[in-house]
């Protein structure tokens, strides 16, 4: 049964290789054939502008509208990113099919050695996001990675599919400083598990108090750090948790409107984002900490600034925030204009946050 | 009284320049010695210009010591292959001051008879030297003369005078003057340079004193046709310049002297007889037909005053008072002044009202002024509100004043005859500014002639763009009767034209390699001094340079985009062959394919949908 299982997910994983590789390639034989019939080949991308951005009530999430731009070869404004573009998609090939992995970063250097200049990294960063979206897929599919590293802990058991370390094995609770969730971890098989939660918490301080207090054996849970706004290597792997392994998942974060918002762009997705659809995961429960729990927990607070203020007028007009716990709390934030961070709750011990208030936050994302 | 005019003769003309010689360009020795070139340069080009002669014209300047600190005396000759002057008058055309050949109304570089006697001053009051000139008008025998001038006399004094047998014709002129080549000498360069550029179809040499040579040969092979004398235009003309002409209109009543009576009697045929008054009558009125004006005058007078010439001699003639009819004279022999009636009846009375009030409105006009027809002049005269047999002479002052008005108000007059004006023609500027700037873009326009106080002048001007020309325009070349314009450029009128335009309509931007080229031609440049240096903004020629800048910014706009469309075109065509093959390379391994796509048919469409665009 588990071998039937690993099989398929095994299978899986090759299919989602495949695809992309043959995306790539059709793309590539198009461009070929418009060329060898004397054609300016051209790329319909769709538009990332601010109109173009919508929210999927049904999918609860930010998506791109109908609009597409046409990038074509012809209009000589557009022939370099043009070429960047296919340069990328070039790149991204091989590095799929010779299953490397890079970075950001990388990808400005390496588009060196094929006398494609790029600006500055956020040129280069661009034309990714434009593959993206050509693709409707993720860089992390095509092996780019950011360089933000967050971590995880707990006991799940992955499978390597990297090259070298495939069919390897591991145990993601060996480790007490947790394991960075990077390439190798990303497109790992998800073997099982024992835990029944994942608990997804903002800061790297708390997260290391999480591992030393067991709350991984406690609350049969997996910890994720995912320092400060999660990166997309790790809202894909808090989704493939929750869909593959069935796990729900929660968010803890600081008292205040920024991390109300990385609670929601783990559940929803920013509008950055909005040509791909595989990083949200709809179910993820933000339990705290919640504006009303200042009052309640008697936490030590801070004033809000100038900028967080004019962060919570912002959201306000954000579809997202039109109900529920949302826009309760975001209200409240804005009442109190004070904010409190996980770390407050030492005031009352050092163990209070996972002896107290944890079980009081599990209690209740039950209900929510 | 006659003290009163001795006290004005002391004061010469040549004494009044020398008072004033700051303003004819002789204030230091760094600028008379620019003036100084100046003018013999440009004499020697107005004078073979006047005679349809390819100017050569060969200019040296030599320090008396080359080892000295400016300023010092240098020795400045001036040689060319005109028409040369006659030798009785070249102590005058050089002596005096205010003695020229060109006051006539055409266009000339020289307006004022001073320019070469005002560097002969400066010379000899520098350095004490005189003035050689040869001259030769037959290109076989040359006068060779030694000149000083006497300032207070306004009169050359010749030191030497002797004649030698050559075989060229022109004419040559060196002086002695304090100068300062260190500082003029760039300007001097410039003006050399700027005036073979307005004279292409001259040929230039300067020897410099630092044993440097310029030589400009001639570009083009066709003179501009010399200019004619002819008379002023009525728009715009004013009320002192219609007196002046009124003055030469008017016949003066004559001096009834012994020379005079002599004359009548030799013309009525009786030098020796002594006819009595009735008989000097009879045989005038045969003779009528052939007695010149003065005479005629006298025997009008004759007949009112009924005297024979013995009478006649004891007499003077006081005044004629036509609106009184009768006539004034003074009787030497009564020692009293007396009248007779004039009868208007008579057929003498016309003849002498004629003469003593001028020629009719219509007369006038046809006869003082340019494009003027009797038809015209009757309408214009019925438009003005006069009579057209209204005498000239007597108009009073206001008369006068809305004769000026109308006259320039009046539209039907025909547009001013540009024939006195030479123009170099678009032709010959357009070659002379390619040759000189090698520019990629070059137009030039000849504005049709107008007029300022009665005065025609043309505006003629190129622009020119790219090529050699140096960044930091425009470049403005001024020309002002093919004189080059270099010193005080700030109150110009050419540079407020300029300054007023906002080049950034026109896709001129930046700093633009950029020159434009104006000429005024006129019978008299509005010059502010008497240097020649800068015009004064009459709104006339204002007009005119702005609508001729007008035309050629916009025909510069319409080459400035399609040089950019060029430019562009040629940066896209740069980037097609820089990027497809890119293209083509990725795309044949993301295809899986070995052989790469056919690319190059699009580079080669590329390249002539851009020909097609230019
Ligand atoms: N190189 C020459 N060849 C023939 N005639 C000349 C030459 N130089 C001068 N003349 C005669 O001498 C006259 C006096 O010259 P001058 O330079 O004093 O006056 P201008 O040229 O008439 O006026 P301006 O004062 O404006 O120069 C000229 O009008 C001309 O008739
Ligand atoms: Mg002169």
């Amino acid at each position: 049964m588990t071998t039937n299982k690993s099989k398929d997910r095994k299978q899986k994983a090759i299919e989602k290789q495949q695809n992309i590789i043959d995306a790539l390639k059709d793309h590539g034989a198009k461009v070929y054939g418009d060329l060898d019939n004397g054609q300016f080949p051209k790329f319909s991308i769709p538009s990332r502008s601010v109109s173009n951005i919508v929210y999927d009530k049904k999918l609860r999430q930010y998506i791109l509208g109908n609009s597409a731009a046409l990038r074509s070869s012809r209009n000589s404004s557009q022939l370099r990113s043009f070429t960047q573009l296919m340069w990328l998609a070039f790149f991204a090939n091989r590095l799929t099919q010779e299953k490397k992995s890079s970075t950001l970063r990388d990808v400005y250097y390496s588009s060196q050695a094929f006398a494609i200049e790029f600006e500055d990294q956020s040129e280069s960063d661009n034309i990714i996001v434009d593959l993206e979206a050509v693709l409707s897929k993720p860089r992390e599919d095509f092996h780019i990675f950011p360089e933000e590293r967050s971590s995880i802990f707990g006991d799940l058991n992955i499978e390597y599919t990297i090259p070298g370390y495939e069919g390897k094995r591991m145990n993601l609770s060996n480790h007490p400083d947790g394991y960075a969730i990077g390439p190798s971890l990303t497109t790992a098989e998800l073997v099982d598990t024992s835990a029944e939660i994942v608990i997804a918490i903002e800061k790297g301080g708390l997260f290391t108090r999480f591992v030393e207090e067991q709350v991984d054996k406690k609350f049969k849970s997996i910890i994720i750090n995912t320092g400060g706004q999660a990166p997309r290597s790790t809202r894909t792997l808090l989704k493939r948790l929750h869909d593959e392994m069935g796990l729900p998942v929660i968010v803890l974060t600081d008292g205040d409107v920024y991390g109300e918002h990385i609670a929601m762009v783990i559940k929803s997705g920013s509008a950055n984002a909005a040509h791909l659809r595989e990083l949200t995961v709809p179910d993820a429960k933000w339990v705290g900490v919640w504006a009303t729990d200042i009052e309640k927990f008697k936490l030590p607070t801070i004033p809000m600034t100038e900028s967080d203020i004019k962060r919570c007028y912002d959201l306000q007009s954000d579809p997202r925030y039109q109900e529920g716990i949302w826009k309760k709390e975001l209200d409240v934030f804005l009442k109190i204009k004070r904010k409190a961070e996980l770390e407050a709750f030492s005031k009352y011990g050092l163990t209070n946050i996972t002896d107290k208030y944890l079980p009081q936050k599990l209690e209740l994302a039950k209900s929510l | 009284m006659s003290s009163i005019k001795e006290k004005f003769n002391q004061i010469s003309p040549s004494e009044f320049f020398y008072r004033n010689r700051d303003l004819a360009g002789f204030s230091n020795p760094t600028r008379s010695l620019y003036t100084a070139v100046r003018e013999f340069v440009e004499n020697s080009l107005d004078a073979c210009d006047q005679k349809g002669i390819f100017p050569d014209v060969h200019l040296s300047i030599k320090a008396v010591d080359p080892d000295a600190p400016d300023p010092k005396p240098y020795i400045l000759t001036v040689k060319d292959n005109g028409p040369g002057i006659e030798s009785k008058h070249v102590p005058l055309a050089f002596g005096t001051v205010l003695y020229g050949s060109k006051f006539g109304l055409k266009q000339a570089r020289g307006m004022f008879g001073l320019g070469a006697t005002m560097a002969i001053l400066y010379g000899q009051i520098t350095t004490n030297k005189p003035v050689y000139v040869k001259s030769s008008t037959d290109g076989k025998i040359q006068d060779e003369f030694e000149l000083l001038l006497d300032i207070q006399k306004n009169k050359p004094v010749i030191l030497k005078h002797n004649t030698k047998e050559v075989t060229k014709r022109g004419l040559s002129v060196s002086i002695c003057l304090e100068g300062d080549y260190a500082k003029a000498g760039s300007k001097i360069k410039d003006y050399v340079y700027e005036t073979s550029l307005i004279t292409p179809y001259a040929t230039i040499t300067f020897d410099d004193p630092k044993g440097e040579k310029f030589h400009y040969s001639k570009i083009v092979n066709d003179m501009p046709p010399a200019p004619t004398i002819i008379r002023p235009h009525a728009h715009g003309i004013d009320v002192e310049t219609i007196r002046r002409m009124m003055v030469e209109s008017q016949f003066e009543i004559p001096n009834i002297d012994d020379a005079m009576v002599e004359k009548v009697r030799k013309d009525l045929g009786l030098a020796k007889n002594n006819l009595a008054f009735t008989g000097i009558m009879d045989k005038a009125k045969k003779r009528w037909k052939t007695l010149s004006k003065p005479v005629r005058v006298v025997i009008a007078l004759m007949s009112f005053l009924k005297m024979d010439f013995d009478k006649l001699n004891k007499i003077r003639i006081e005044d004629i008072d036509v609106p009184n009819k009768k006539l004034y004279y003074w009787d030497f022999g009564d020692s009293q002044s007396k009248s007779v009636d004039m009868d208007p009846e008579s057929q003498y009375y016309k003849q002498l009202t004629g003469t003593v009030q001028g020629e009719t409105l219509t007369t006038f006009l046809t006869k003082r002024f340019q494009r003027i027809g009797p038809s015209t002049a009757v309408k214009f005269a019925e438009f003005a509100g006069f009579k057209p047999e209204k005498r000239m002479g007597s108009m009073t002052n206001e008369e006068l004043v809305k004769l000026s008005d109308s006259l320039q108000k009046f539209e039907d007059f025909l547009s001013p005859d540009p024939s006195c004006l030479a123009p170099l023609g678009e032709e010959p500027l357009e070659k002379g500014i390619k040759k000189f700037f090698k520019p990629d873009f070059c137009a030039v326009i000849q504005r049709p002639a107008s007029a300022y106080s009665g005065f025609p002048f043309i505006v003629e001007m190129g622009i020119a763009y790219g090529g050699e020309i140096r960044p930091g325009g425009p470049h403005v070349y001024r020309y002002a009767n093919r004189i080059p314009l270099l010193y005080d450029e700030g109150s110009d009128v050419v540079l407020k034209v300029v300054n007023d335009t906002d080049w950034s309509r026109y896709k001129v931007k930046g700093d633009p390699p950029f020159v434009i080229v104006t000429h005024i031609c006129s019978t008299r440049i509005p010059y502010k001094t008497v240097g020649k240096e800068n015009v004064a903004d009459r709104q006339e020629i204002e007009r005119e340079l702005r609508l001729g800048l007008q035309f050629l910014s916009r025909k510069l706009a319409a080459y400035m985009s399609k040089r950019g469309q060029a430019e562009m075109a040629k940066k896209r065509a740069n980037l097609y062959a820089k990027y497809l093959p890119l293209i083509a390379q990725f795309c044949t391994e993301l295809a899986g394919k070995t052989k790469e796509p056919n690319y190059k048919k699009l580079l080669e469409e590329e390249i002539i949908v851009d020909d097609k665009q230019i």
